[in-house]
C-alpha cells in the first residue's frame, strides 16, 4: 500500500498516536460522566418516590384510606405527579393506574397511560408499602426520563468523540504537512549541496524549536565541512602551486640549457630526456589535480544538454587515423538523440581516454568500436575491443589510480581514474563488461537518477 | 614586437623575457600589479603576458581593470593551474589565450605570433592563398595549382587554420585547441596522423613543400622561399 507521503511523517504518526489516546480518554471520562449522571438521576428519583410515598402515607394516618384515595387522586392532577396506585386487602384497585406490585423496591413495565403517548412499554420504578390496615400503597416513577438523559448524553459523547477524532486528524495533517516542508527544505538543501552547491544552507525560521535547533546545527556543521574543504582545496592548489612552480623553473632551466649546448655535445640528447621526464612527472601531476577537481564537482554548475552523439563522432573522426596506423581499426555505433547534460570538454576527454586505453592494450588487428544509444533515462555509451580483455577479478580495479594490468607497460594509469571521476560528476555508472573476447566498458547515463 | 609580461616569479620573468629578447622582441617587465597596471594603460604593447596568480590581485582583476580603460591589447594569461574551469574564467576575463605552466618556450612564442597577428574579426577573408594553393572558405573549395583537392571537413579546418596562421608556428596544442577543441593532452598522435595525411594529399607530387615540420615546435604552412 502507498500511503500520501503526508500520512507517512512521523509528525504524522505522533499525531495520530496523540489524537487515538485523546479519544481514549474522551470515551473513559464520558463513561464516567455517563456513570455518575445516571447515579445520581435514580437517586433523586428514588428520594422523589421515598418522599411522595412518606406524604400519603401521612394522609392516610390522619384521615385513612378515603382521605389517602382522595389525595392520591389529586396529587394525580398535580403538575409534577408521579405514577401511584392504591390496593384494598381483596386486591382490589382503590385509585391510581399503576399495575400490581410486590411490596419493597421493584421494576414494572405499564402501558401507556395516556393517549398520545407513542411508546406503549414504560419501565416503572415502583415502592410499594403494606399500611397498616393492610391497604398497599404503590408510588412509582417512569424511568423514562433517566433513559431521555442517559441518551443524550450518549449522543454528546458519540459526537465529542467523532469531533476529537476529526479535529485531531486534520490537526495532524496541518502540523504534519508543516513538518514535511521543512523535512523537504533540508532534503533539498542537502540534495543542492551533493550537487556541489557547497554554499547552500538550510533555513533557519528562529524559532527555538527542535527542527530549527536541528538545522542551525546541520548548518554548523556544513560550515565547518566547507571550511575543511577550502582549507583541502587551498593546500592542494598550494601544493600545486608550490611543487609546480620549482618543476616548471626545472623545465625551464633545461630548456635554456638545451638552447644554450653546443651542438652534438651528446649533452643535448640528455637534456632531452630530462625535460622529457619532467613532463612526465608533471602530466601525473596534472592528472591528479584535474581528477581532485573533477570530483570537487563544482563543473557541475556548467552542465548544458549535449548531444553525445557529436561528442563521439569528433573523437571517432580525430582517432580513426591514428587507430588505423596502428594496424587497429576503430568504428562507431552512434545512434541519433542521445542527449544528455553534462559538460563537453569533459565527455570528450572520458570517451578520448577509453579509446586510448582501448587502443593501447591491444595488439594490432583489433577491432574498436565506440557504441552509443538513448536509452529511456538517458544514453548509453560504449567502448568494446577484441583485444586480449582483462581478468574478471581486475574488472574492479581498472579504474582506480595508479592500477596498471602490466607494470612494465609505460603510462601513469591515471587515465581510467578520470573516466572514472568524470562518470561520477555525470552521475554515470560505469559497467566493465566482458567482450567475449576482448574489454567493454560501458558509460550508462540517467540510470542513476530516474 | 613590443610585449609586456606582468609576473611576480622572477624565474619566469626572466626565462621569458629573455627568451623573447633573444628573439628580437622588445620587452617590459612589470614584477607586481601597480607597476603592471601603471605600464598596460600608460604605454602601447602588441602583446601583454600576465600571470594568473599575482600577489595582490588576481590577474583576472588586472585584466579586466586593463580592459575596463578601453586597452584592447591582447591578453595571454600564464598560470601554474592546470584547472579546467582556469580557461574559461580566463577568457571570460578578457583574456586572448592561455597558457598553462610549464610550458615549452616555442609553444610560448607560437601563441604570440597568434595573437600579435591575429586580424581584426571585421577583416576575415573567404579567400586564402598561400602559394598555388588556394582555399575558399565559403564554398569548401581547395586547389593546389588549379588542380581541386578533395579534404574531410576536419582536414579541411587544420588547412585552413595553417593557412591563416601561414608563416607562422602553430604548435600541437594550438592545433588541438583549435581544430579539434580539444581542451587536454591526448597520448595519441593525432595531430602528426593528421598532418601527415593532409601532407600526402596537399604536398605529395608536387614540386615545393608548403606544410613544414618545426622541429620541437609544430608546425608552418608556407611559401618556398
Amino acid at each position: 500500500m502507498h500511503l500520501p507521503r503526508v500520512l507517512r511523517t512521523a509528525s504524522f504518526r505522533l499525531a495520530a498516536t496523540y489524537t487515538c489516546l485523546f479519544a481514549g480518554s474522551v470515551a473513559v471520562l464520558g463513561a464516567f460522566v455517563l456513570w455518575t449522571t445516571r447515579s445520581a438521576l435514580e437517586q433523586q428519583m428514588t428520594s422523589r418516590i421515598e418522599a411522595e410515598a412518606a406524604l400519603l402515607e401521612a394522609e392516610f394516618r390522619s384521615g385513612g384510606v378515603d382521605r389517602l384515595v382522595a389525595a392520591v387522586h389529586e396529587r394525580s392532577r398535580g403538575a409534577h405527579a408521579l405514577d401511584y396506585r392504591v390496593q384494598d386487602l381483596g386486591g382490589r384497585q382503590v385509585a391510581g393506574d399503576l399495575p400490581a406490585a410486590e411490596t419493597g423496591w421493584s421494576e414494572v413495565s405499564t402501558t401507556g397511560r395516556s393517549p398520545g403517548e407513542t411508546d406503549d412499554s414504560e419501565r416503572v420504578r415502583v415502592l410499594a408499602r403494606r399500611l397498616p390496615d393492610g391497604t398497599l400503597l404503590a408510588v412509582g416513577e417512569d424511568t423514562g426520563r433517566i433513559e431521555e438523559a442517559t441518551e443524550a448524553i450518549f449522543f454528546a459523547l458519540w459526537w465529542a468523540l467523532g469531533l476529537t477524532l476529526a479535529l485531531g486528524i486534520a490537526g495532524g495533517l496541518v502540523l504534519s504537512s508543516g513538518f514535511l516542508r521543512r523535512v523537504d527544505g533540508i532534503a533539498r538543501t542537502a540534495e543542492a549541496i551533493v550537487d556541489g552547491d557547497f554554499e547552500k544552507r538550510i533555513p533557519e525560521r528562529g524559532t527555538q524549536d527542535d527542527l530549527d535547533r536541528l538545522a542551525r546545527t546541520l548548518n554548523r556543521m556544513l560550515d565547518r565541512i566547507g571550511e575543511l574543504m577550502i582549507g583541502m582545496r587551498q593546500v592542494s592548489n598550494a601544493a600545486a602551486h608550490e611543487l609546480r612552480t620549482p618543476l616548471a623553473r626545472l623545465r625551464q632551466q633545461l630548456e635554456t640549457a638545451l638552447a644554450e649546448s653546443q651542438p652534438a655535445s651528446g649533452v643535448e640528447s640528455a637534456l632531452q630526456r630530462a625535460i622529457a621526464e619532467t613532463d612526465g612527472i608533471l602530466d601525473t601531476f596534472t592528472a591528479l589535480l584535474r581528477i581532485a577537481q573533477i570530483e570537487a564537482g563544482t563543473r557541475r554548475a556548467g552542465f548544458r544538454l549535449i548531444d553525445l552523439g557529436n561528442v563521439a563522432d569528433a573523437i571517432i573522426e580525430a582517432f580513426a587515423a591514428p587507430v588505423e596506423d596502428q594496424g587497429k581499426t576503430l568504428v562507431g555505433s552512434i545512434a541519433a538523440g542521445a542527449r544528455i547534460r553534462g559538460d563537453r570538454d569533459l565527455l570528450t576527454q572520458l570517451l578520448a581516454n577509453l579509446v586510448e586505453n582501448a587502443s593501447r592494450h591491444t595488439p594490432p588487428g583489433t577491432h574498436i568500436e565506440v557504441g552509443l544509444i538513448a536509452t529511456p533515462t538517458g544514453a548509453s555509451l560504449w567502448v568494446a575491443d577484441d583485444g586480449p580483455g582483462v581478468p574478471a577479478e581486475e574488472h574492479e580495479r581498472i579504474f582506480d589510480r595508479f592500477h596498471r594490468l602490466d607494470r612494465a607497460r609505460e603510462g601513469v594509469g591515471l587515465g581510467l581514474s578520470l573516466v572514472k571521476a568524470i562518470a561520477d560528476l555525470h552521475g554515470a555508472q560505469l559497467r566493465v563488461e566482458d567482450n567475449r573476447p576482448g574489454l567493454r566498458v560501458c558509460v550508462e547515463f540517467g540510470g542513476a537518477h530516474s | 614586437m613590443k610585449i609586456l609580461i606582468i609576473e611576480d616569479d622572477a624565474a619566469t620573468a626572466a626565462y621569458v623575457a629573455n627568451g623573447l629578447k633573444q628573439v628580437g622582441h622588445r620587452v617590459d617587465h612589470a614584477p607586481d600589479v601597480r607597476d603592471g597596471l601603471v605600464l598596460a594603460v600608460g604605454q602601447t604593447y602588441d602583446v601583454m603576458i600576465v600571470d594568473r596568480m599575482l600577489a595582490g590581485l588576481d590577474g583576472l582583476g588586472i585584466v579586466k581593470t586593463i580592459r575596463s580603460t578601453g586597452v584592447k591589447t591582447p591578453v595571454l594569461f600564464l598560470t601554474a593551474l592546470g584547472g579546467i574551469e582556469e580557461r574559461v574564467a580566463g577568457l571570460e576575463a578578457g583574456g586572448d589565450d592561455y597558457l598553462v605552466k610549464p610550458f615549452a618556450f616555442s609553444e610560448l612564442l607560437a601563441r604570440i605570433d597568434a595573437l600579435a597577428r591575429r586580424p581584426p574579426m571585421a577583416t576575415v577573408e573567404t579567400v586564402l592563398r598561400v602559394a598555388d594553393l588556394q582555399m575558399d572558405v565559403v564554398k569548401r573549395t581547395v586547389t593546389r595549382a588549379g588542380r581541386r583537392i578533395e579534404l574531410q571537413p576536419r582536414e579541411f579546418r587544420l588547412l585552413e587554420y595553417l593557412m591563416r596562421n601561414a608563416g607562422r608556428v602553430v604548435t600541437r596544442t594550438m592545433l588541438l585547441e583549435n581544430v579539434w577543441e580539444f581542451h587536454f593532452d591526448p597520448k595519441t598522435n593525432i595531430v602528426e596522423t593528421h598532418i601527415s595525411r593532409l601532407r600526402a594529399k596537399v604536398d605529395r607530387g608536387q614540386g615545393a613543400e608548403l606544410i613544414q615540420t618545426v622541429r620541437g615546435s609544430g608546425y608552418m604552412l608556407r611559401a618556398p622561399a
